[in-house]
This record gives C-alpha cells, structure tokens and sequence, in this order.
C-alpha cells in the first residue's frame, strides 16, 4: 500500500472525479480543472524546459488537448492528475525532439520568494536553492522527470508510473537514485 | 507497505510523509530508515524546498483561460449541429437558395446592362 503526498492512501477514490465527470457533462466546467492544475502543469514543464515561453507553449498544448480528450476519459485506476500529467509529458517529449537537446538552461531563472527576515541569511538560502537546482538539471532525464514531479507536483509513486510508463517499484527506484546522484553531486560543490 | 519493504520504498513513505508536512526526523523514524540513509533525507529536504510551485504568469493565465473558453463554444456549436441534423439541412438548404437566387439575379442584372452596349456596337 503506497501513501499519496497528501496522505490519501492510493485507492481511494479518485478526488477529481466529480469534477471531471461535470466537464464531461458541460464542457465550460473543465475551467474548474484547469484552474486548480494550471500551476502545476506549468511548474512541470518549466522545470523540464527551462525556459519560460517553451513552457508556456507545452502547458497550452497540455490543455488544449486535455479538453479535446476529456471526453474520452475513463476512470481505470489511474488518477484524473496521472493523466493529465500523461499528456504533459507527451508533450514535453516533442517539446524536446524539436529542440533536439536535453535540456536548456539550467533553473537558475526561478525567482526566489523572499520572506521579511536576516537578509543574510536570506541570500544563502537562496544560493543552496539554486546550487540544487543546478544538480537537478545534470539528473538524467528520467530521474529528473521522477524528481519534479514528485516534489513540484506532488504525485504518487504510482501516479509518475502511469506517466513515464514505468511501473511503481521502478519509479521508486528511480527516485532512490536520483537522491543519491544528488547528495554525490552536492558534496562535489 | 509491503511487510518487508526494500529502502526505496521506506524512502518514497518518507518523502511522502515530508511532502504532506511532516518532520524529516519523523517522517524517517515512521518509514523505519536508518541512520546511512540520513544523507538522502536531507537531500530530499533541500529538493523540496529549491523546487517551489511556480505560479504561470497571469496574462498567460487569462490568454489560455480565453482560449479554452473559445474552444468550448466551437466544440459546444458543432456538438449542437450534430444532434439537430435535421435543422442543418434546413440551414443548409435555405443558404444554398439564397445563394443560388443572388447569383441568378447578379447575372440578370448585368444581362441587361450589357444590352444596350451590344446594340450600340452593331
């Protein structure tokens, strides 16, 4: 039995079924969806691209074609986010093939929310954050794709499964090793 | 979990633990980790806090919530023809009279305004 990052043990019934079922019904309520998602997919592609416009681009795509689709949605154990998610990284694939790299920038473009305290203090939270940015972006993609969404976007072990199309022993294998790749590359600094 | 799970899934409890506000020192002591996986803690720690949720921008917010909006009410009007077949044959024939009735009248308009100057070319 796995345990979902909002405690929620997987199984239970999927949270954004009603909402989904209503869009299917009407599709003006898919705003619903998107609204509380809208963030999330961004964050994703961002964190894959990059760049900002690119994911800009991938996150309408992403939508786009989630509401063409939504109609054909089945619920088949598999959550309404993991197939949201699904069609991001399809589109995050082409995304790539076009650029024909990797990778972009690393993500030192994330602004840092600064909270009212030691400004000091502040400026080398702010450093390390961007030093572990710098280390997620050298992740292979896989391990990379595993670690953004599970800490960005909050998804399952068996969630990013249905994603990447791995299953979810191997996802959490994945993760495993793209921690310990993480702490060699930290200590490296 | 399994009733012997292996450190990735002992970890993954972890992180999800941590993810859902948890302490690392007790999301670690609930999963059961030891002590040589402190380090990986820790990293997971730094990852969640590097990686924030990023807001999209709010003009592209609104742009792709107007475009979405458009693509409901295409899908929404094409849905409607397609349930009232009968109503587009209608629609569909009353615009071909229409359109065959002003061409047939712009041709015998400038039929009878070509008349004279035929006359006058004899």
């Amino acid at each position: 039995m796995s345990v979902d990052v909002v405690g929620a043990v997987m199984g239970d019934p999927d949270p954004d079924l009603v909402d989904v079922r209503a869009a299917q019904v009407d599709h003006s309520a898919f705003g619903t969806l998107y609204r509380r998602y809208l963030d999330r997919v961004y964050g994703y592609c961002f964190y894959l691209l990059g760049d900002h416009h690119d994911a800009e681009d991938a996150t309408e795509r992403t939508f786009l074609a989630a509401l063409a689709a939504i109609d054909r949605y089945r619920d088949q154990g598999s959550t309404f986010r993991a197939w949201l998610f699904r069609i991001a990284h399809n589109q995050l694939a082409n995304a790539l093939r076009v650029r024909s790299r990797q990778r972009t920038a690393p993500l030192d473009v994330v602004t840092e929310p600064m909270a009212p305290g030691d400004p000091a203090a502040e400026l080398v939270q702010a450093e390390e954050a961007r030093t572990v940015r710098r280390a997620v972006a050298l992740l292979a993609e896989d391990r990379r794709q595993v670690i953004v969404l599970r800490f960005v976007d909050g998804l399952s072990a068996r969630e990013i499964g249905a994603v990447i199309g791995r299953s979810e022993g191997a996802v959490r294998v994945l993760q495993h090793r793209a921690l310990r790749d993480l702490a060699a590359l930290l200590a490296r600094r | 979990m399994n009733p012997s799970p292996s450190v990735a899934e002992r970890l993954d409890h972890t992180i999800g633990q941590m993810l859902g506000g948890a302490s690392p020192a007790v999301a670690s002591a609930s999963a059961g980790l030891d002590l040589t996986t402190r380090p990986l803690i820790e990293v997971a720690e730094s990852v969640r806090a590097a990686l924030p949720v990023l807001p999209a921008s709010p003009g592209f917010e609104s742009r792709l919530d107007a475009r979405l909006r458009g693509a409901v009410a295409s899908r929404d009007a094409m849905a409607w023809a397609l349930s009232h077949p009968g109503r587009l044959i209608v629609t569909g024939a009353v615009g071909s009279a229409v359109g065959v009735g002003v061409t047939a009248y712009a041709v015998w308009r400038s039929s009878r305004r070509g008349a004279p100057h035929r006359f006058l070319g004899r």
